[in-house]
């Protein structure tokens, strides 16, 4: 096992060696037809429905939805760490061709923890506040690896420099509550890089932290990921965040994926008409489209643009195409008949029945 | 602020505020041992029916200043005048008067919502600290009015915050901040929590209250995006002062400091061509510690101009000085602490930076005419796969 940073981002270099090589292109994680099922008071509710992508190594993939779209519900069922009231229904995960919740769930916790890491949204949470950084590094390493004290230890210090966490071997023996939010995100990256995983998930990993903070956490998991040829995988409600770090985006919309294309594709031309809605509720500084001129004049500025109503909870799903309440393409058929998600241009998707229309009509 | 306008105008001014906090030690016995400079002498004015933005990273100050603005905190120095009335030196009675015209909107909420109370309660709450507020028509009518108005269904009166989305909660808070006829709103980062799409409708509603109402908001948040979207002037804050202050078209397009400049190349884009055009001005770190500011201008530690000035070939390369442990920096970064001048353009546009000449220049060649941005097809792919 290695630490050290290698060069090599381009496609063709090889990777660097690690337990497995890490050839660009090569599928790492494939989820098909996944479905989770949360048991609740008023019967069950399907929370992800029919999810299927694939992480392959030195890419991106963005999984963008919002709250309750299932986005972090299914990676919590990728890693084997589902609460007790969900379970899978169907469907499969595999990692690198070894189904994953085929597996005993010990087995496949203990893949996950090697293979396949996860870094969280709250930092502050998933870390223990009575222990100190270093031993919160240390303690995977010594369970999992085997390590001992000093060179868990010796490991936790190359973990932190490799975030770049400042001063690092005196900052280990501190506690959670001394870092700052961008700090202890660095600390939970470092965490999940320690057993080198091929795959890292990254559940909202800036959305409680600054801008600034932000760009450097997005530069620094960008960095690690073309330098590691890892599969990353980054789950985030915000377009913008993902539009320099992706390589491919799967939109998710009430437990189901609504479009499915590159990055480039999806930032010119959405193929479903909630991407463009989202699209276009990011607020944009460059643009202002309001006519706002003259601030002095005293004119009031033109209206965000929004997506009217908010994401269905799971379990009141709309009939149809669950986004047909908030569609402004919407017609008759989109309330009774469910698109499914189909190739509408080469290496895109979408579950929209007039995704032609919208990719004629925003190319026009 | 420079600019002077009507008298009548200005709903709310403070003048050389500052609010510390002690920082004591010991388990028994509590030494004073140093002091959080939060908020260190800031000026800034509110107009009627405008909106001002203020932005700045976490510990900038910026919910400090709100804090003392809503009179949750004392202000250790400086005045809050209100219709050009000192708030410390009036009575208690009508202090409480005058609090009731500036409500503030919180960001959470899921926390600032008390779990236990029915919407309605929440709403009507401030009636009870504000029992002349009460509109004629009684309690339940001026909650019923509340709701309808920031587009909730008056019939969910009876319901619990936990019934609500995100979102909803939101105009809840809205609704309980308007209950007492505010003319003034402090919003402290309101849409942050928000999904994205939720974030343009409570925008929006702000925006639609503002026209109907007449209300004057001062919108603090670190998304330099949305607070383009709704503010007519903006104030940038680091470590406690005011670095940068003007109308937003100034601020945004012609920043005169390179901390105003770092935190509009941060925010991302959402158009994967315009993020490789655009190289990220990266702050290092995290902001030091408001509880000992770094010497001179306290951006120096982190400025990227200082430092492409000293390693420049101009004198101020020449002059440079190694801050302890920091980037080497032209010396009067180091020891001289930049006041706000104004920038010629227009007078309320001013930025407490040594060298606003560079940092200007810098702005105007990097913010790309949205006309001549390149067509996304002809753009070679920037990651290079």
């Amino acid at each position: 096992m290695e630490i050290e940073i290698q060069a090599g981002t381009e496609a063709g270099v090889p990777a660097p060696e690690t337990a497995q090589e890490r050839t660009v292109g090569t599928t790492l994680l494939e989820v098909s037809d996944l479905a989770v099922e949360f048991r609740t008071d008023d019967g069950t509710v399907r929370a992800v429905d029919g999810l299927s992508y694939r992480v392959e190594a030195g890419r991106t993939l963005a999984l963008v939805g919002e709250s309750g779209c299932g986005k972090s519900v299914s990676s919590l069922a990728v890693m084997g760490l589902l609460p007790a009231t969900a379970h899978v229904v169907a469907g499969q995960v595999r990692y690198r061709g070894d189904d994953l919740l085929a597996m005993p769930r010990t087995r496949h916790r203990a893949h996950c923890g090697r293979h396949v890491a996860m870094v969280f949204q709250d930092a502050l949470a998933a870390l223990n506040p009575v222990h100190t950084v270093g031993y919160q590094l240390t303690e995977s390493l010594r369970a999992r690896a085997g390590m001992s004290r000093r060179e868990s230890r010796r490991r936790a210090v190359e973990l932190l420099d490799l975030v770049k966490v400042p001063n690092a071997a005196q900052r280990i023996d501190e506690y959670p509550h001394q870092f700052s939010g961008g700090m202890r995100q660095r600390v939970m990256i470092a965490s999940a890089l320690a057993m080198d995983p091929d795959v890292l998930i990254a559940d909202e990993p800036t959305t409680a932290l600054d801008v600034t903070v932000q760009a450097q956490v997005m530069r620094l998991l960008a960095e690690i990921q073309a330098e590691r040829q890892m599969g990353l995988v980054l789950i985030t409600h915000d377009l913008g965040v993902v539009a320099g770090v992706a390589d491919d985006v799967t939109v998710m919309y009430a437990g189901r994926a609504v479009e499915r294309s590159a990055v480039r594709d999806l930032y010119a031309a959405p193929a479903h008409p909630y991407t463009r809605s989202l699209l276009r509720s990011v607020p944009r500084l460059g643009t202002r489209d309001d006519g706002h001129d003259d601030a002095h004049d005293g004119a009031r500025r033109g209206r965000l643009p929004v997506v009217p109503g908010r994401p269905p909870s799971p379990g009141h799903v709309p009939s149809g195409c669950p986004f047909h309440p908030r569609c402004d393409m919407a017609r008759d058929v989109c309330a009774t008949d469910r698109p499914p998600l189909a190739e509408v241009a080469a290496g895109r998707s979408s579950a929209c029945h007039f995704a032609d229309e919208l990719l004629g009509g925003d190319r026009g | 602020m420079a600019e002077e306008g009507p008298k009548d105008d200005v709903v709310l001014e403070v003048r050389d505020l500052a609010k510390s906090y002690p920082v004591r030690s010991g388990v028994v016995l509590k030494r004073t041992v140093g002091q959080v400079q939060a908020v260190d002498g800031v000026s800034l004015t509110l107009r009627r029916g405008r909106t001002l933005g203020l932005v700045g990273e976490s510990g900038s100050g910026k919910s400090t200043l709100a804090r003392v603005l809503v009179g949750i905190e004392k202000p250790t120095r400086g005045t809050v005048l209100v219709d050009g009335e000192d708030v410390s030196t009036m009575s208690r009675a009508a202090r409480r008067e005058l609090r009731r015209s500036v409500q503030m909107v919180f960001q959470d909420p899921y926390t600032s919502l008390n779990p236990r109370m029915s919407v309605g309660d929440i709403v009507a709450e401030p009636f009870r600290i504000h029992p002349d507020a009460v509109p004629a028509g009684g309690r339940r009518q001026a909650v019923a009015e509340l709701l309808e108005l920031v587009g909730l269904d008056p019939d969910h009166v009876n319901r619990y915050p936990h019934q609500f989305s995100g979102g909803q909660r939101q105009r809840i808070g809205i609704a309980r901040a308007l209950a007492v006829k505010p003319r003034v709103l402090v919003c402290d980062e309101p849409v942050s929590a928000l999904d994205v799409s939720v974030q343009g409708q409570v925008i929006n509603l702000l925006a639609d209250l503002q026209d109907e109402l007449g209300l004057s908001y001062l919108f603090i948040a670190h998304d330099l995006a949305v607070v383009r979207h709704i503010a007519d002037e903006v104030a940038v804050m680091y470590l406690g002062r005011v670095v940068e202050q003007g109308v937003d078209r100034d601020v945004y397009d012609a920043s005169g400091h390179p901390y105003t400049r770092a935190l509009l190349s941060a925010v991302p884009v959402p158009d994967p061509a315009a993020q490789a055009d655009d190289e990220v001005l990266l702050l290092d770190g995290d902001p030091p510690s408001p509880a000992d500011p770094p010497s001179g201008c306290r951006f120096h530690t982190r400025c990227w101009l200082a430092r492409q000035l000293a390693s420049g070939t101009g004198p101020e390369a020449a002059d440079a000085v190694e801050t302890d442990g920091g980037p080497r920096v032209p010396r009067r970064c180091a020891t001289d602490d930049p006041v706000l001048v104004p920038l010629g353009r227009h007078d309320a546009h001013a930025a407490a930076c040594h060298f606003v000449g560079a940092a200007t220049a810098v702005s105007a060649a990097r913010r790309p005419d949205p006309a001549t941005v390149p067509d996304p097809a002809t753009v070679p792919d920037p990651r290079g796969s």
